[in-house]
């Protein structure tokens, strides 16, 4: 297998998926009606409401759901299966369910006054339903950002030379936003400065290494060289299980992040979180449009880069850790979630995107096409991870993606530099907007009950005191999956919806309802594993050592898995009813509202 | 559709692409900080239309020409508010 082949298969899912099956189920099933106006239209604030050109639109839904997501993921899967499949799963998950789902989560909201999946919810299958999501969405939250936290402490302590690219970024990040809003400076001349200067600093990145590596071990003899914390970790050795510590040095990187994304959560957007994004953004997609470039050249131009080196097919049940189970089914489908299918651009979709349709023939490029170009980026990462070299998968990545850019005759050591900090800035700034998320969630689930929560400033500290708990369990890869579960089952849970609208609106549920009922068991069954994966390999090794904060850890990640799956019974069980119900008697369909003039 | 028409709108559409993948969002936020101004100036206007006297309505009559573009939006937005002086977050809100 070459990267060439892995690129036309690619192109092919994407055009065949899109030409054949989406608009298919637009046309028949959905009957998108270009006559028939849209919440932008109708209800046109000019801000939250505002009909928007479908290029526009498809940039920014396109930039909204692209994150890290189809990058890890792929990582993941391919070291702990190979890359067959990984990439069978990429393929049939996009074309499938993923666009369906993306596309899916624009209509119901089209369709429902601009509603969010929560309201929809809260209408159609049970009020309950609506506060079950929310507590449901601030555990995925969480799940997340600590997950992103566990591994970018640990890459950015064992790659001191990121480090000044990171801080470089965050003050230009800061810079941009002052030059934007208050300087009123043009965006492309703020956009060469503060782009041209953070590229500068991550290039330098190795030489500012020393400086980094001195700070870690000054911070590690504050303890005389013993670690803080040690634990067992099922992902050491390659696999295999081994001690694994907890120094200082990892601590302050922690903390660092963590000052970081509390500034993301509680500045203006303007201030931070946005302007940090877009620089980031800059950077990523430079990695990314160099890599896919050279992923396709790669073949003719340098060889040596194109041909995969890891295994196709590392069996079923691999083995991670001295207990653990890591079956194919239903692991694999939550590992690589973005890539194939992904709640949260169901829900991003429903208030985001979905307020700003100008016309109901947009929904499809815009949903549907996004999603099938988000597919190509998860597969750029499964390319780059199986072209890479053997070992940690962070490093086989950068090492895949550096060998892609570099065919255009970057110097490899460069190459590799960028494409680890594209890896790093994309999980950073994802993060920002985790907690940031997080935040308003927490408020709106809890502010009633609990008037301080409302605070920002409060409800920030508590998602973050919450995540560095979660993470002193040590094991990324557990982390990843539960987030991947609780991610893919939010996906089951729009797609759920959108069945239950489907039916109650009369029309074929079909294309909605087979996916939603595998993702929904596919993830339940997924955290199940997870949960006793930490259970019998963190928890119980941890317990006989002795371990404190491994055990904590570990036991709040068992409670929340254990938590996920409850809310998806019941809203599972409200779906079922509400669907039943409508099946019997769909409502009437309300007449359409005239077209615009 | 000539060749020359399909490039020119080949190249329209990825201008407009790259616009929604760059500018658009912060366009939209300038907007939303826009529209915040906007609805405190309604509210000192048009307060005791909500219940809350901000101007002593002949002050508001003076402005009333320079208030009734907003009317409409003003009406829908503060409609979808559980409270007047709420501020929601766009980019996040709905969840």
């Amino acid at each position: 297998m070459n990267t060439l082949l892995a690129v036309i298969i690619g192109v092919l899912t994407v055009y065949l998926a899109y030409t054949l099956y989406a608009r298919r189920i637009d046309r028949h099933v959905i009957q998108s009606d270009p006559k028939r106006a849209t919440p932008a239209t109708l209800y046109m604030d000019g801000v939250d409401f505002m009909p928007t050109n479908k290029n526009i639109l498809f940039g920014y839904h396109f930039k909204s759901i692209a994150a890290a997501g189809p990058i890890v993921g792929a990582i993941v899967a391919a070291t702990l299966w190979g890359w067959l499949p990984a990439l069978i799963w990429l393929v049939l998950g996009v074309t499938f369910i993923g666009w369906a789902s993306d596309y899916s989560g624009i209509v119901i909201s089209v369709r429902n006054d601009g509603n969010s999946l929560s309201a929809t919810a809260h209408r159609l299958v049970s009020p309950r339903s609506r506060t079950v999501l929310l507590m449901f969405i601030v555990i995925y939250l969480l799940i997340g950002a600590s997950g992103f936290l566990s591994i970018m402490s640990n890459t950015i302590e064992g790659q001191p030379r990121t480090v000044l690219g990171i801080v470089v970024l965050t003050a230009m990040g800061l810079l941009l936003g002052q030059m934007l809003y208050r300087w009123r400076s043009g965006l492309v001349g703020a956009t060469v400065l503060t782009v041209g200067v953070t590229l500068l600093a991550i290039l330098a990145g190795p030489w500012s290494e020393p400086v980094f590596k001195g700070l870690n071990e000054a911070m590690n003899s504050l303890s005389g060289g013993h670690p803080l914390v040690t634990y067992f970790d099922p992902t050491a050795a390659e696999f295999k299980g081994g001690e694994a510590a907890m120094m200082p040095s990892l601590l302050l990187w922690a903390l660092a992040i963590c000052a970081f994304c509390y500034a993301g959560s509680v500045l203006p957007i303007w201030r931070m979180a946005q302007p940090v994004i877009y620089v980031a953004f800059w950077i990523s997609a430079t990695a990314i449009v160099l890599g896919l470039g050279g992923a396709a050249l790669a073949t003719f131009v340098k060889p040596e880069v194109a041909q995969f080196v890891i295994p196709a097919f590392k069996g079923f049940n691999p083995q991670v850790g001295p207990s653990g189970m890591m079956p194919l089914w239903p692991m694999l489908f939550v590992t690589i979630a973005c890539g194939a299918i992904s709640g949260w651009h169901a829900l991003f979709g429903s208030v985001g995107t979905a307020r700003q349709i100008e016309n109901e023939a947009d929904m499809l490029p815009v949903g549907g096409g996004s999603m099938l170009c988000e597919f190509l980026l998860g597969l750029l990462a499964l390319l780059s991870v199986s072209v890479g070299a053997k070992g940690a998968p962070v490093a086989a990545f950068a090492t895949g993606l550096g060998g892609f850019i570099s065919v255009f005759g970057i110097p490899l050591g460069f190459a590799v530099s960028l494409a680890y900090a594209a890896f790093i800035v994309i999980v950073l700034v994802v993060m920002q907007l985790l907690f940031r998320v997080m935040r308003v969630t927490l408020s709106e689930w809890l502010g009633e009950a609990i008037p301080i929560v409302r605070n920002q400033h409060v409800s920030s500290l508590v998602c973050i005191a919450l995540a560095i708990v979660v993470v002193l369990t040590g094991t990324w890869i557990y982390l990843w999956q539960l987030l991947g579960g609780a991610n893919q089952l939010m996906a089951a849970l729009a797609l759920l919806l959108v069945t239950v609208w489907l039916a109650s609106v009369g029309k074929n549920w079909l294309y909605a309802g087979l996916p939603a009922a595998f993702m929904y068991v596919t993830t339940i069954a997924s955290l199940l594993v997870s949960a006793y994966n930490i259970y019998a390999n963190v928890y119980k090794v941890n317990a006989v050592a002795g371990r404190i904060v491994p055990i904590v850890g570990s036991g709040i990640l068992i409670f929340l898995a254990l938590l996920l799956v409850a809310a998806a019974i019941v809203i599972g069980i409200d779906g079922a009813r509400a669907f039943q119900r409508y099946r019997r008697q769909p409502i009437a369909a309300p007449k359409p509202v005239g077209a615009r003039a | 559709m000539t060749l020359a028409e399909r490039v020119s709108r080949f190249r329209d559409a990825a201008a407009k692409f790259m616009y929604g993948l760059t500018g658009y969002e912060f366009v939209r936020h300038a907007l939303e900080m826009r529209h915040e101004m906007e609805t405190v100036f309604m509210v000192v206007t048009l307060g005791d239309l909500i219940g809350v006297p901000v101007l002593p309505p002949i002050y508001s009559l003076r402005l009333l020409p320079h208030v009734v573009p907003e009317i409409a939006t003003w009406k829908r937005n503060m409609a979808r508010r559980k409270e007047f002086w709420e501020k929601e977050e766009y980019d996040l809100h709905g969840l």
